[in-house]
């Protein structure tokens, strides 16, 4: 009846997942009750839950990563913590259990925190920068978003209900075959992912179009905000790689399910293989996430220096060179086994090629910075930190693209450092430089710059902290995911990198502390203008926080930095108070499918993992009735009247009228 | 969002929104595809099984009619055309065209490169003897 799932699943003799599986169930319950004693409910269900507008869809995105940051950052802490006392002895985690965090740790933070963060960011941003209503696909993009969360709830339930995988953030074969894990971690692993990965397929073809199809007048290619060719080249990259993804970890189903022999040792199986393949989407995903990253800090940069981009072209271009590049390095990743001079030489060069772009990023952000006035507020502090952390992240990575070097540093802690200096450097700076400057647009009120300031101190100094001793470490031959070690000089660095972990922890409470005493001072942060950072694109032409049809009007370009010449442009006019002729608006209308797709998707992944068949069968019909549902719906539409646009709008510009006199004096 | 249908910056269409032409017109287009993809599947089945070629040309024979099967769909299907309203497809299918060469072109190296290498076992040991 319940296939693999009785009471040994739950496990009792592990205090450690218990108890924080006990505190987490006891904290959603507690929201939960408050929730539906103080009756928002029906508020969350209509206004958020089964939302298709682009801007709530992408803060219940950024929402959902920062909420699964905590949970992978209290697993790096655990580790930190492991290593640091682990010396001659068994630590305070048993194997087993150290194992199932790392893997935790990693699949956690590029799938549920990295992914959802900068698609959130996206999600919010882009139709705003092109001067549109919504997203191509509105409900589609509710479905991707609900799906992503299945895949992080299937994640996290594998905390008290079985096991996660101890496989490592890949599950490499042969180790991930069930001949070596025979329990449920690895299907949770692989299911979680393959939920969440039609979730991010369906948000890639999403903002793919987007950003094709949909773009207000005059919005040529050559004039689209620099966040928006990031999000262009990045969505093309998880069209054209996530599909690799899904088929890999399909087959590695098959072998685990019904006994296929892809990737087994014996007959005939090729683990190789599976290297190869998960490689070819692993190394276009790091692009994924960090080309976004770049569109931030290129709108930052710009913002805070108060001048246009420098060389847009070029970013264009070095952009759309690291998006089919990205496609050409895979290999990197083993070159210890065993391709051969040939093919390495190959891969190494090109992977030091494709540094060639991002270098032209760097210097391009450098430019814009020079001879600008340049105000450091947090999101320029995040951009600035990135620039110093990134080169230095990025040489570490030109080291490791020598293949003689690589042997040496395969696997090692040096290399652990170097992608958590790429990936905390770049995307999560990345993630919180947009965070902190676009929270107002997507709030109506700015965020305390002091919290904010000390949040990235914390944040910035803790990560050295952190993994220069992991550098040191990997040099010094420590191998990474050990449970424990026997080798003196690694110690004190291991007791470094603790002590660096806890500095970055309080930067993180800084940050909660500063969106608790922002919504507390929130009166007082308030923006009226819709313009808070005196900004250059077409996101803050509209109000803060913007009407659910964004503009009353599409706006009308006539060249790059769209907003900033208007409100040039309105200057030398002297604003001359133009009677607008306002239309009726029909936006698309809020639906449940996303939501109840993904709940029934949740049962199928469940029931998947545990082998309960008829309930599969169960969720897979209740996920196609959906569909089947909403394709047979009348209505898609509702039409705001043009007297409702009329009373928002004019209301926006009388708050605005003041702050756009004042452009370019500022 | 239907003011926004009106508002493409370049005119280019989507794959399905098709040009008004008359529906005898569009038929029309379609038989012929289907003609000539029946016409090309035939003949692959029928050069795979006949002996009036010279028979090493039959693998080479059956990837040309592959590629014009692709063609065939791509123009009476899914009607890709080179003219100026089909940039965005045209430049999608050399992107995907590129990213399938690129990985599957890349794994058959590697593959080839890594079996070479590291041969199994059994393969190794009779070579130290």
């Amino acid at each position: 009846m319940l296939g693999k799932l009785d009471w040994s699943a739950i496990p009792f003799d592990q205090p450690i997942p218990l108890i924080a599986g006990a505190v987490v169930l006891v904290g959603i319950l507690a929201v939960l009750t408050w929730v539906v004693v103080k009756g928002h409910l029906p508020y969350l269900w209509h206004e958020w839950i089964t939302s298709v507008d682009h801007k709530r869809i992408g803060v219940m995105y950024i929402l959902l990563a920062s909420v699964m940051l905590l949970r992978g950052g209290s697993d790096a802490i655990m580790m930190r913590i492991q290593q640091a006392i682990a010396y001659q002895s068994q630590g305070y985690l048993p194997p087993e259990h150290y194992n199932q965090i790392f893997s935790a740790h990693g699949t956690i933070m590029i799938f549920f925190v990295a992914m959802p963060f900068v698609i959130g960011l996206m999600n919010l941003v882009v139709p705003l920068q092109l001067g549109v209503r919504d997203v191509a696909f509105p409900t589609l993009n509710s479905v991707g978003f609900w799906l992503t969360a299945t895949g992080a709830l299937l994640v996290n339930l594998s905390l008290v209900i079985g096991e996660f995988a101890r496989t490592g953030w890949l599950a490499f074969p042969p180790l991930s075959e069930l001949s070596y894990s025979p329990g449920v971690g690895v299907d949770y692993y692989a299911w979680s992912l393959q939920i969440s990965g039609v979730g991010t397929l369906v948000a890639g073809i999403n903002l793919v179009t987007t950003v094709l199809k949909l773009r207000t007048k005059g919005m040529n290619y050559l004039r689209m905000p620099m966040f928006c060719w990031t999000t262009l080249a990045s969505n093309l990259l998880i069209v054209a790689a996530f599909p690799i993804l899904t088929a890999t970890l399909a087959m590695l189903l098959l072998d685990r399910y019904l006994g296929f022999h892809f990737f087994t040792n014996e007959a005939g199986g090729n683990v190789m293989m599976f290297m190869n393949l998960i490689w070819a989407w692993g190394h276009p995903e790091v692009y994924i996430l960090v080309l976004p990253a770049f569109g931030i800090f290129s709108e930052v940069v710009s913002t805070f220096s108060g001048k246009a981009l420098f060389g847009y072209r070029s970013m264009v271009l070095a952009t759309m060179a690291i998006c089919v590049i990205s496609f050409m390095v895979w290999l990197h990743h083993f070159f210890t086994m065993g391709a051969g001079p040939d093919v390495n030489a190959i891969f190494g060069i090109a992977s030091m090629i494709i540094a060639v772009p991002t270098g032209v990023k760097i210097y391009n952000w450098l430019f814009t910075m020079y001879g600008g006035r340049i105000r450091f507020a947090t999101p320029m502090l995040w951009a600035v930190g990135f620039m110093v952390t990134f080169i230095l992240g990025g040489l570490t990575g030109v080291l490791v693209a020598v293949p003689p070097a690589d042997f040496m540093l395969h696997n090692s802690m040096f290399l652990v450092a170097h992608f958590h200096n790429v990936i905390i450097g770049g995307v999560l700076f990345g993630a919180f430089a947009g965070f902190e400057y676009w929270f107002p647009k997507a709030f109506g009120f700015r965020l305390d710059e002091r919290w904010g300031k000390l949040a990235f101190w914390f944040t910035f100094t803790g990560f050295y902290i952190t993994f220069v001793p992991l550098y040191v470490a990997g040099m010094l031959g420590m191998t990474r995911r050990m449970q424990h070690y026997d080798v003196a000089e690694w110690r004190p660095w291991m007791i470094v990198a603790a002590v660096g972990m806890a500095v970055l922890s309080i930067g993180v409470i800084c940050q909660i502390m500063q969106l608790v005493v922002s919504i507390r001072n929130r009166e007082a942060l308030r923006d009226r203008t819709g313009d808070p950072w005196d900004a250059r694109s077409l996101e803050w032409a509209t109000s803060s926080p913007p009407p659910v049809f964004n503009f009353a009007f599409h706006p009308d370009v006539r060249g790059e930095d769209a907003y900033w010449d208007m409100k040039i442009h309105a200057r030398q006019q002297s604003l001359e108070h133009e009677e607008l002729e306002y239309h009726d608006i029909e936006m698309p209308r809020n639906s449940p499918t996303g939501f109840v797709c993904a709940f029934f998707a949740t049962i199928m992944g469940f029931a998947l993992i545990w082998h309960i068949w008829w309930m599969v069968i169960l969720g897979g019909i209740g996920a196609f009735a959906t569909f089947v549902v909403f394709a047979w719906r009348d209505h898609d539409e509702y039409v705001i009247p043009a007297a409702e646009v009329a009373a928002i709008d004019r209301f926006n510009l009388e708050e605005r009228r003041s702050l756009v006199s004042m452009a370019g004096v500022i | 969002m239907s003011d926004q249908t009106h508002m493409h910056v370049d005119h280019d269409i989507a794959p399905g929104d098709e040009e008004q032409h008359s529906v005898g017109g569009r038929a029309l287009g379609y038989v012929v595809g289907l003609g000539l993809a029946l016409l090309l599947t035939a003949t692959s089945f029928f050069i795979a099984g006949t002996d009036l070629v010279w028979q090493p040309s039959i693998p080479v024979a059956l990837i040309v009619l592959a590629v014009a099967q692709m063609g065939v769909h791509l123009v009476f299907f899914l009607h890709i055309t080179t003219g100026p309203d089909n940039t965005n497809n045209v430049l999608a299918l050399a992107f995907g065209l590129l990213v399938v060469f690129l990985v599957v072109g890349g794994t058959v190296w590697i593959m080839a490169h890594l079996n070479q290498n590291m041969p199994p076992m059994d393969q190794i040991m009779p070579m130290r003897s």
